[in-house]
C-alpha cells in the first residue's frame, strides 16, 4: 500500500480510501464503510500535518483546501453511517446512495440548514422566566416581587436567542438553494421507496441507472439554484445601491459626514429596502394620508409596526436592547443585591426568622457588619429561591442552577466572617476594609448606572427618529408620543428587571431604612404618620374589617408588575387619584365639615406616607428612582410629574420614619 | 418650528409651584382662582395639590400648572424636588400669623440659593379679611419682598380679593422671564427639550388644545 501510494499524490489517495468507504456504505456494510471513512480522514489529517512539519509544502494550497473538504464530508459520512448502524441495523437508511464524490461536495457545501437558528425554541418555557411571559404569576406574592427574582437572569447570549427566536414567527421565504435542497430530500426519498419496492433481483441490475439518474437530477437542481441564488443576489446588489444612493440624497450632504450619519444612512437604506420587499407600510402610509385625523389608524401602524420583527426599526430595537442587556447582566448577575428581609412571608417561616434575625443584628451593630450579613441573607434567600423554582413546573436548567451553586458557594465564603462575631479585632479591622471595598464598589455601581441611563436615552431618541424616518406620517406631535411610548414598552419590558436589579443595588440602604420603617410601623393608624383624623373614619366598622385607604394601597402594589415606566407611571397617577378619592368619602363621613372637600398637598402627604408604608414594598424606592430618570420631560410638569414628586417625598419621608424623626404614638396602637 | 419668537401659535407651559406654612390658607387660595364662572366643576382628580389652569394672555396661550406643597415641618426637606424647573413660586403667609411670614423668608433664601433670579417670586399676605388681627405689617413685608427681588400681594381667599390679579401678574412676568431667554438662546429656534428651566414652548397642536380636559379656561 505505501508502494503504491509513493508516486500518488496525497488527495488522490484519500480519494480512494473515499471511494471504497462509499462503495462498502452502498453495499450496506456500514461497519466496515464507518472503518474505512476514519481511515480515509486519518489518512488525510496525518499527511497534512506531516506536509506542514516538514514546512516543504509539498501539497499546493488548493489542494490542501480539498483535502481539508473532503475530511470534513467523510466525518459527515462516518457519523452518519455511525448512526445508521446504531439507530436501524436492519432497514437502508437514507444515506445509503453511493453519490460521487463531487455531488457530495456540492449538496454539503450549498444546501443550507434552516433548523439551526430555530433550536433554541425548545427550551423557552424551561430558561424564560424573565418578566414578559410571567411564567408563574401564581406562586408570586406581591411580597416576595423584590426578592424572589434575583437569580434568574439569563446569560446575554440566552437574552438574545430569545429575541431570534421571537422574531421568527414569521415564515421566511426560501432562497432557491434552500428550496433546491427540499427538492432534492424528495427525489432521494422517492428513489429509495422505489428501491425498496423493487425485488431483490431486479434491484441489483436497476440500481445503478436508478442511482445514476437520481445524481443528475440532484446535480441539475441544484445547479439551476446555484445560478438562481447568484442572480438574485446580483440583483439584490444592484437595488441595494440604488437605495443607498437614495438614501445619501434623502441626508443633503454637508461636508463631512459623521459616524452616527453615516449609521443613519444604513439605517435607512434598510428600511428602503424593506419597504421594496414588503407592501404594508406603503399601504398604511396611504391610509394615514387619506384619512389624517384618525388617531386609530396611527395607533394601529404603530403596533403593526412592533408585530414586525424584521423591519429595521425593530432590528434595531433589538440590537440596542441586547446592547444594554449586555452591559447590565454582568453587574446584576455578579453578586446578588442583598433583597430586603421578607419577614410577612408566611410559607418561608423558618428562613424569614433566620433573615429577620441576622437584618436585625446588621441594623443594631455597626456600619461595617452590614456586608457580611448580607452574605448570609443571600444564601438563605438562593435557597429560598432554588426551593421555589424545584417546586413549580418550570424548574431551572442545569446551567443555571450550577450558576446559582457557585454563587452559593462563594457566598458561603463570605460566612465565616460573619459566623464568629466574637473575634473582635481582626473582625473590625476586616470589616473597615469591607466596607472600604463597598465604598468603592458603590462609586463603581453608580457609575454603571449613569452610563447605562444615558445609553439607554440615547437608545430610544435613536428608535424614535428611525421610526420617523420610516414613517414620515408620524411626526406630528401627538403620533410622536405614541411612538415614543410604544417603543418605550416595546424596549424597556424585557430588560426591567435587570435594570431594576441595578437600581436596587445603587439604592440599597434607602430600601432598608424604608424597610426598617416598614417594620416599625406596621400596624400604624393614618393618624400614627400625621393625617388628620377627619380624613380617616375611627369607627372600624366602617372599614368591613380592612384599614383605610386600603383601595389605594392595592393600586399602589400593582406598580411592581408592571414592566413600563409609562405604565408605572400611570399606576401611580391612578394611586393618588384614589386616595383623594377615598378622602372625600371619608370627609363625608365627618358630616360636620363636609365643606372643606378637596384635600391640598398637606394632607395628601401624610395620606400617602401613609399608602406607601402599608404597601410594604421597599423596591418602591428603586422603582420610583428609576422613574425619575425615565419618566418623559412632557410628563414632568404635568400631573404625571406631580404624581411622581409626591410619591419619591412620601418615601423618603418614610425612609426617614424609623430614625425616629417622627414620634409613634403608642397609644393608637391596637 | 415657526419663525420668530413670539409669534401668536405658541403655547407656553409654567409650573408654579405653591408655597406656606400649614394654615395660611394656600390650598382655599389656589381652589378661589380655578373655580371660575364658567365652570363649577373645577377640581381636578387629584384635588387641591395639582392644577392646571388655561389662559389666555395677550394672543398667547399659557398652560399653567400649580403644584401644592405639604406646609408641614416634617416634609420640608423633601420642598427641593417639588420647586426644580419651576417658573414660579407663591410663597403664602398670613397676615394674622408672624410666624408664617418668617417662614417665607426662609422659602425665599432657599429658593433663590437653588433656582437663582429665573424664578418668579410673589410673595402673598392671606386672609385681608381678618385685617384687624393683623400681625405682620403692610410696610415690612413690602420691603422685604423688594429687597429680595420679589412682588408682594395682598389677597383673602374667603372673600375672592386680589388672587386673579396676583395669577395674572406672575404669568405675565413668567412670560417676560420666558421670552428674555429665548432672545438670549437667539432667535428662539431652541427646542423646550433643551431649556434648562422646563418652559415648554411648543407649536400648536390643535389637538391637543381641543383634547386637553380636566382644567378650567378662562379668556
Amino acid at each position: 500500500m505505501a508502494a503504491a501510494g509513493a508516486d500518488m499524490k496525497p488527495l488522490q489517495n484519500a480519494m480512494k480510501i473515499a471511494k471504497v468507504a462509499i462503495q462498502l456504505d452502498a453495499g450496506n456494510r456500514h461497519k466496515e464503510a464507518y472503518c474505512e471513512y476514519l481511515r480515509s480522514i486519518n489518512f488525510i489529517s496525518h499527511s497534512l500535518l506531516e506536509d506542514a512539519v516538514s514546512r516543504q509544502g509539498e501539497i499546493v494550497a488548493v489542494e490542501v483546501e480539498k483535502m481539508l473538504r473532503l475530511a470534513e464530508q467523510c466525518l459527515e459520512r462516518a457519523k452518519s453511517s455511525f448512526i445508521g448502524r446504531r439507530d436501524e441495523p436492519a432497514t437502508p437508511t437514507s444515506y445509503t446512495t453511493p453519490i460521487n464524490l463531487a455531488a457530495l461536495s456540492l449538496t454539503t457545501t450549498l444546501a443550507v440548514s434552516p433548523g439551526k437558528i430555530v433550536s433554541p425554541q425548545p427550551q423557552e418555557p424551561v430558561i424564560y422566566s424573565g418578566p414578559k411571559h410571567n411564567p408563574r404569576p401564581g406562586q408570586r406574592r406581591v411580597l416576595s416581587e423584590g426578592g424572589g427574582e434575583v437569580t434568574t437572569f439569563l446569560p446575554p447570549e440566552v437574552f438574545q436567542s430569545l429575541q431570534i427566536v421571537e422574531s421568527q414567527d414569521t415564515r421566511k421565504e426560501l432562497t432557491p438553494i434552500e428550496e433546491a435542497s427540499r427538492l432534492n430530500q424528495k427525489l432521494k426519498e422517492n428513489y429509495e421507496a422505489r428501491l425498496a419496492r423493487l425485488p431483490p433481483a431486479q434491484a441489483r441490475t436497476q440500481k445503478t441507472s436508478l442511482t445514476l439518474s437520481l445524481q443528475r437530477q440532484m446535480m441539475e437542481n441544484l445547479i439551476i439554484a446555484k445560478a438562481r441564488q447568484d442572480a438574485l443576489q446580483r440583483k439584490m446588489e444592484e437595488r441595494r445601491l440604488r437605495l443607498q444612493e437614495e438614501a445619501n440624497r434623502r441626508f443633503a450632504a454637508s461636508g463631512t459626514i459623521t459616524a452616527e450619519e453615516q449609521e443613519q444612512r444604513v439605517l435607512y437604506t434598510n428600511v428602503l429596502e424593506y419597504e421594496q420587499d414588503h407592501d404594508w407600510p406603503k399601504l398604511w402610509k396611504a391610509n394615514i394620508k387619506k384619512n389624517p385625523d384618525d388617531a386609530t389608524l396611527v395607533s394601529g401602524l404603530v403596533s403593526c409596526l412592533l408585530s414586525c420583527p424584521d423591519h429595521p426599526v425593530m432590528m434595531l430595537l433589538k440590537r440596542l436592547q441586547y446592547r444594554v442587556y449586555n452591559r447590565l447582566y454582568p453587574i446584576v448577575s455578579k453578586s446578588l443585591p442583598a433583597s430586603p428581609a421578607l419577614p410577612m412571608k408566611p410559607s418561608h417561616s423558618a428562613q424569614s426568622l433566620l433573615m429577620s434575625d441576622s437584618h436585625q443584628n446588621a441594623s443594631k451593630s455597626e456600619v461595617g457588619h452590614s456586608m457580611s450579613s448580607d452574605a448570609s441573607l443571600n444564601i438563605s434567600f438562593s435557597h429560598d429561591h432554588i426551593a421555589e423554582d424545584g417546586d413549580g413546573p418550570h424548574t431551572l436548567d442545569r446551567e443555571n442552577s450550577f450558576e446559582d451553586l457557585e454563587q452559593f458557594l462563594t457566598q458561603l465564603d463570605w460566612a465565616p466572617s460573619h459566623g464568629d462575631p466574637d473575634v473582635t479585632f481582626e473582625q473590625s479591622q476586616l470589616d473597615q476594609e469591607e466596607s472600604l471595598v463597598q465604598d468603592l464598589e458603590m462609586r463603581d455601581l453608580k457609575e454603571h448606572l449613569k452610563a447605562i441611563v444615558k445609553d439607554i436615552h440615547i437608545a430610544i431618541d435613536q428608535l424614535l427618529s428611525l421610526c420617523l424616518l420610516s414613517f414620515e406620517c408620524l411626526n406630528t406631535a401627538s403620533s410622536k408620543d405614541l411612538c415614543v411610548a410604544s417603543i418605550e414598552e416595546a424596549f424597556f419590558t424585557p430588560l426591567w428587571s435587570s435594570l431594576l436589579a441595578l437600581f436596587r443595588k445603587v439604592h440599597r440602604e434607602r430600601e432598608l431604612c424604608f424597610e426598617s420603617s416598614m417594620r416599625l410601623y406596621r400596624d400604624a393608624l393614618p393618624g400614627d404618620v400625621g393625617v388628620a383624623s377627619k380624613l380617616y373614619p375611627q369607627d372600624p366598622v366602617v372599614l368591613h374589617g380592612s384599614y383605610p385607604y386600603d383601595s389605594a394601597v392595592q393600586e399602589l402594589r400593582l406598580l411592581c408588575r408592571d414592566c413600563c415606566p409609562q405604565r408605572k407611571l400611570e399606576c401611580i397617577v391612578r394611586t393618588l387619584r384614589l386616595i383623594c378619592a377615598c378622602a372625600e368619602d371619608y370627609s363625608c363621613l365627618h358630616e360636620a365639615e363636609s365643606k372643606t372637600a378637596a384635600i391640598g398637598a398637606d394632607d395628601l402627604l401624610p395620606i400617602l406616607s401613609y399608602v406607601a408604608l402599608r404597601c410594604e414594598l421597599p423596591q418602591l424606592v428603586s422603582e420610583c428612582a428609576a422613574l425619575e430618570e425615565f419618566i418623559h420631560e412632557g410628563y414632568l410638569i404635568g400631573e404625571e410629574g406631580y404624581c411622581l414628586t409626591s410619591m419619591q417625598s412620601a418615601l423618603q419621608y418614610v425612609e426617614s420614619l424609623h430614625t425616629g424623626g417622627f414620634q409613634l404614638h403608642n397609644t393608637k396602637f391596637t | 418650528m415657526a419663525a420668530g419668537g413670539g409669534a401668536g401659535n405658541k403655547t407656553y407651559s409654567f409650573k408654579v409651584v405653591l408655597l406656606g406654612e400649614g394654615c395660611v390658607g394656600k390650598t382655599s387660595l389656589v381652589l378661589r382662582y380655578c373655580e371660575n364662572k364658567f365652570n363649577d366643576k373645577h377640581i381636578t382628580t387629584l384635588q387641591a395639590s395639582f392644577l392646571t389652569k388655561k389662559l389666555n394672555i395677550t394672543g398667547k396661550r399659557v398652560n399653567l400648572a400649580i403644584w401644592d406643597t405639604a406646609g408641614q415641618e416634617r416634609f420640608h426637606a423633601l420642598g427641593p424636588i417639588y420647586y426644580r424647573d419651576s417658573n414660579g413660586a407663591i410663597l403664602v403667609y398670613d397676615i394674622t400669623d408672624e410666624d408664617s411670614f418668617q417662614k417665607v423668608k426662609n422659602w425665599v433664601k432657599e429658593l433663590r440659593k437653588m433656582l437663582g433670579n429665573e424664578i418668579c417670586l410673589c410673595i402673598v399676605g392671606n386672609k385681608v379679611d381678618l385685617e384687624k388681627e393683623r400681625h405682620v405689617s403692610v410696610e415690612e413685608a413690602e420691603g422685604y419682598a423688594e429687597s429680595v427681588g420679589a412682588k408682594h400681594y395682598h389677597t383673602s381667599a374667603k372673600l375672592n380679593k386680589g388672587i386673579e390679579e396676583l395669577f395674572l401678574d406672575l404669568c405675565k412676568r413668567m412670560m417676560e422671564t420666558a421670552q428674555a431667554e429665548e432672545r438670549a438662546k437667539g432667535n428662539g429656534a431652541s427646542q423646550s427639550t433643551t431649556s434648562r428651566r422646563g418652559v415648554q414652548i411648543v407649536d400648536d397642536d390643535p389637538q391637543a388644545a381641543t383634547a386637553a380636559g380636566g382644567c378650567c379656561s378662562s379668556a
